[in-house]
């Protein structure tokens, strides 16, 4: 079966230049996913599917062309082709068009395996029963634990085809497996949920149901009684999942594409301090059995590891093919893609190097301030480095956690933020494909009454 | 002159007699309900970067979604291959839930005559690519033409003609061709000290290509553009509770996301909601009335038929403050008793569908929108909105302001930048202190996702007044 799909993707390519495009690149991507939600103890939905698509870049006359299909009738393949070529008739010739090139591919890295047969082979029933066994213990963990707003299990399995007019060609199969639960706790008038969820590559790597189950539990339970606080500023700490988040801004601002139209907050400052020295921004295309890590990118570039920020001077940006040509850079290998979409640019597996605090006593050491485990709204401006976001947590006073908080925000400048991280813990935590431990801002600007 | 591109083979969704055997095969173990949902999407996009159309882009999704149902249990299989074999193996993977002893029934569906909230003489898919091309060609042309202070222009046209055909074991069966339209230009300025800003605008919906005569590349670059500029030069925005006031239009995102969400009926079915068990409770002010409507004509969020096959409706949701009713689908409708209100909506094919909103939008007032300003002695007036979200289940909700001016004895002053709203859905409703009696122009902007799906949405509000707003900032207890 594999090798289909890898035969098909290289006739297509054969097609294209017979067509006239003078360079062409094709991506397939296959998969199927079975997915399964509980409610009072029986199933509410049970999901099964298999699917796939494919998407063709074309250069014609320097000009770009793009279609993506669903229908792989080998009746339809041949039009589908020309169809991308004929539309790249509709848009500007740009010298600089092209996909990555002899210099851009080099020699695949060896990630080991991205596959777990353990998935693979899954019982249909494996979804169900953690489910089940999910809900059962988050109803169980605390009486003000009123319902659940939703319980999923479930797995997926992905195969990536790509081959090229340069000569690329070259397929891999991942896998995954995932356990969500989002809580919802009830005292008074009040009502809160939390979520806590994780996906692995491998089903041994992911943790029990049990305790994905009460983490999520706790999270909500924890919220009970939130109210505003007064505006204030104080030292905030993001516990992990928040840090990641964070650190996902930070690194979006790094995309070569935003750097070079100027329209990132950190387009002038390569090479500059940004951070103190216990921050270091990694993204790991080849981190062992991360989520994101894959022999190649979007267009066939070898996957790698960049420092984005070593000990808090900004190293690298972010490169797919063509920016980086425009940027008279190197591709990175982080051409991220489906089959619907062209290559962007986007992060593997992105993380904050885990440094030397104990987290509990990074809040032992706040006399007054404020601790974030909930975030709305997607609040970094990229363009202005601005950063505001609805916040949920709990309030520390004297080094200890007292009264939870909600309907209040956060805001900064990203940059001094960066700059204000006075404290990063030991506790690194992958949440799929982005990871961080606690981290502290010396001060932040927390709007309520 | 005109680019050719050769047109994507037409075919029948799917036979009607294919359908009801599916039905039939969905039904073996004993199910209660079975369902079909076939759709076939081209879309075309056009993208310009860098003064340059970068690229033509065009796509065909095409599938097919079996649901069953068997008490409250769903299951659902879709498959891409439209062949028997897969579209049958489909069919029994969703019968799976079922555990009755069934056997194969037959089934008959006949079409039910439906509304016409939008029918294009010329499908989107139709109109030729060059004509699309010339609207980011022209956007960018009066984007740059703005001033030397615009220093990046991307502009994107992208359009779907979607049509879908569902099928169900209660015989009803229904067709639709959703065209679907959007343009949009983003904006990036250069002013004092090299500050930089951006404007963002745009719009379409189910409309006739016809519609960017009037609602032109030029009008939407310019106002992309001019908003980037009025942010230049912003002052910090004071942190804490103030009064607020929305400009008429785009800023109903706030009602979507403050008030709208809360009132989906699974939301409400499952007690997760704050809104659960208070139909006929006051939940707002006197001056709130809220509408989901999805009969617009050719409105973003319009429906000639939802993704159940149910037509599409105008919903009062709460009435003078008192909360009147859900949005309910067919399946949660079923399990509480009463009828799907036409907004069971999914993304594509490989999707359930769940109750969502359609264009919602704030009843007019009576006050003018000046006078709504020439009262506020101190706030903040909010001229647009970048995105929001909503925690259904607590009520926060947050909105970005990317274009804020100070309000001081009742004139606007100077532009404020990084406000964000952040309130309590019943809370903010019931601080409404005005309402204007202004025309609510929605742009057709709006994509709301919920659960992993997007749809697009309409959205509208008049110009409304909501004291005790907390106003995130930067700045706090600074003089103002």
């Amino acid at each position: 079966m594999a090798t289909n799909y890898e035969q098909l993707a290289k006739k297509m390519v054969a097609r294209a230049k017979k067509s006239g495009a003078s360079e062409a690149e094709v991506f397939i991507q296959v998969g199927r996913e079975a997915s399964c939600r509980v409610r009072d103890g029986d199933i509410e939905s049970l999901t099964e599917a298999t699917s796939k698509g494919c998407g063709v870049r074309v250069i014609v006359n320097k000009r770009l062309g793009f279609a993506w299909t669903t229908d792989f009738m080998p009746s339809n393949v041949d039009a589908f082709v020309d169809r991308a070529v004929a539309l790249a008739q509709a848009s500007a010739p740009n010298p600089l068009n092209g996909f990555a090139e002899g210099k851009d591919f080099g020699k695949l890295p060896d990630v080991g395996s991205l596959s777990d047969s353990a998935i693979v082979k899954l019982a249909p029933d494996w979804k169900i029963k953690a489910a089940l066994e999910m809900e059962k213990v988050c109803r169980s963990y605390d009486p003000r634990i009123k319902t659940v707003d939703s319980v999923e299990a479930g797995e997926n399995v992905t195969e990536v085809y790509l081959a090229s007019s340069a000569g690329m060609t070259g397929g891999y199969q991942t896998t995954s497996a995932y356990l969500y639960t989002a809580a919802v706790a009830a005292e008074g008038e009040q009502l809160q949920t939390s979520y806590w969820y994780d996906v692995k590559r491998f089903l041994n790597e992911l943790p029990s149901p049990e305790s994905v189950a009460r983490e999520g539990a706790r999270r909500a339970i924890r919220l009970l009684g939130a109210k505003k606080v007064k505006s204030q500023k104080v030292p905030v700490i993001f516990d992990p999942t928040m840090a990641a988040g964070f650190i996902s801004s930070i690194a979006g601002a790094a995309n070569g594409d935003l750097v070079f139209k100027k329209s990132s907050f950190l387009a002038s400052k390569l090479g500059e301090k940004i951070a103190p020295d216990t921050v270091t921004i990694v993204d790991d295309g080849l981190l062992p059995k991360g989520l994101g890590t894959a022999p190649f990118d979007g267009e066939g570039v070898p996957r790698r590891r960049n420092a984005v920020v070593q000990n808090g001077v900004l190293r690298s940006f972010l490169y797919d093919a063509f920016t980086a040509r425009k940027a008279k850079a190197r591709s990175t290998g982080n051409a991220s893609r489906g089959y619907k979409s062209m290559p962007s640019i986007g992060t593997t597996n992105l993380y904050l190097e885990a440094g030397k605090r104990d987290p509990e006593e990074m809040i032992r050491e706040v006399p007054n301030g404020f601790y974030v485990t909930a975030m709305l709204g997607s609040g970094a401006n990229l363009v202005t480095g601005e950063y505001s976001r609805g916040a949920n947590g709990v309030w520390i006073e004297n080094g200890q956690l007292s009264r939870p908080v909600q309907e209040v925000t956060v805001a900064g400048k990203l940059i001094d933020m960066l700059q204000g991280i006075d404290a990063v813990g030991s506790d690194l935590r992958f949440l799929g494909s982005t990871g961080a431990p606690t981290i502290r801002f010396k001060e932040l600007t927390v709007s309520g009454e | 002159m005109g680019t050719k591109v050769p047109k994507v083979s037409p075919t029948t969704l799917l036979p009607i007699t294919l359908a009801e055997r599916l039905l039939g095969a969905a039904m073996e173990r004993g199910a209660d309900f079975a369902e079909v949902f076939a759709e076939r999407s081209e879309s075309t996009g056009v993208v310009l970067e860098e003064d340059k159309v970068k690229s033509a882009q065009s796509g065909l999704a095409q599938g097919v979604g079996i649901r069953v149902i068997s008490g409250m249990k769903v299951g659902y299989a879709y498959s891409d291959d439209l062949d028997d074999e897969a579209l049958f193996r489909a069919a029994r993977t969703a019968a799976f839930i079922a555990h009755g002893g069934g056997s194969e029934q037959s089934f008959k569906v006949s079409r039910t005559p439906l509304p016409t909230f939008y029918s294009l003489k010329q499908h989107l898919s139709a109109v030729d690519l060059s004509q699309k091309r010339d609207l980011v060609v022209r956007a960018n042309r009066a984007a740059r033409a703005f001033g030397k202070r615009v220093r990046q222009v991307s502009a994107t046209y992208a359009d779907t003609t979607k049509r879908i055909l569902v099928a169900n074991t209660r015989g009803h069966l229904a067709e639709d061709v959703q065209d679907l339209s959007r343009m949009s230009v983003s904006v990036v300025v250069e002013g004092k000290n090299a500050e930089r800003r951006s404007g963002f605008y745009g719009g379409g919906g189910r409309v006739p290509f016809s519609h960017f005569d009037v609602f032109t590349p030029e009008l939407v670059a310019t106002e992309a553009a001019r908003q980037a500029c009025a942010g230049l030069g912003a002052a910090d925005a004071q942190a804490g509770e103030q009064t607020v006031v929305l400009a008429p239009g785009w800023s109903g995102i706030l009602l979507h996301e403050a008030v709208g969400h809360g009132l989906e009926a699974d939301f409400i079915r499952k007690g997760t909601s704050l809104f659960a068990g208070k139909v006929g409770q006051k939940v707002a002010s006197d001056l709130v009335t809220v509408i989901d409507d999805g009969t617009v004509a050719n409105s973003r969020g319009s429906l000639n038929v939802d993704d159940e096959g149910n037509p599409g409706q105008f919903k009062v949701l709460i009435e003078r403050g008192v909360l009147k009713g859900y949005m309910y689908d067919d399946f949660n409708a079923g399990l509480m008793k009463t009828k799907s209100t036409g907004s069971g909506r999914r993304e594509n094919f490989t999707c359930l569908p769940m109750p969502r909103m359609t264009n919602t939008y704030l009843a007019p007032g009576e006050d003018t929108h000046d006078d709504i300003i020439r009262e506020v002695d101190g706030g903040i007036y909010c001229a647009n909105f970048g995105g929001g979200q909503v925690d259904i289940t607590n009520g926060n909700f947050v909105f970005e302001v990317s274009e804020a001016y100070e309000i001081k004895k009742g004139k606007l002053g100077r532009p404020l930048k990084g406000v964000t709203l952040i309130g309590v859905g019943p809370e903010a409703l019931k601080n409404v202190s005005r309402v204007g009696n202004d025309p609510m122009p929605d742009p057709g902007l709006g994509t709301c996702g919920k659960d992993g799906q997007s749809v697009p949405v309409g959205v509208g509000l008049p110009t409304v007044r909501i004291d005790k707003m907390t106003v995130g900032g930067t700045r706090v207890g600074a003089a103002r």
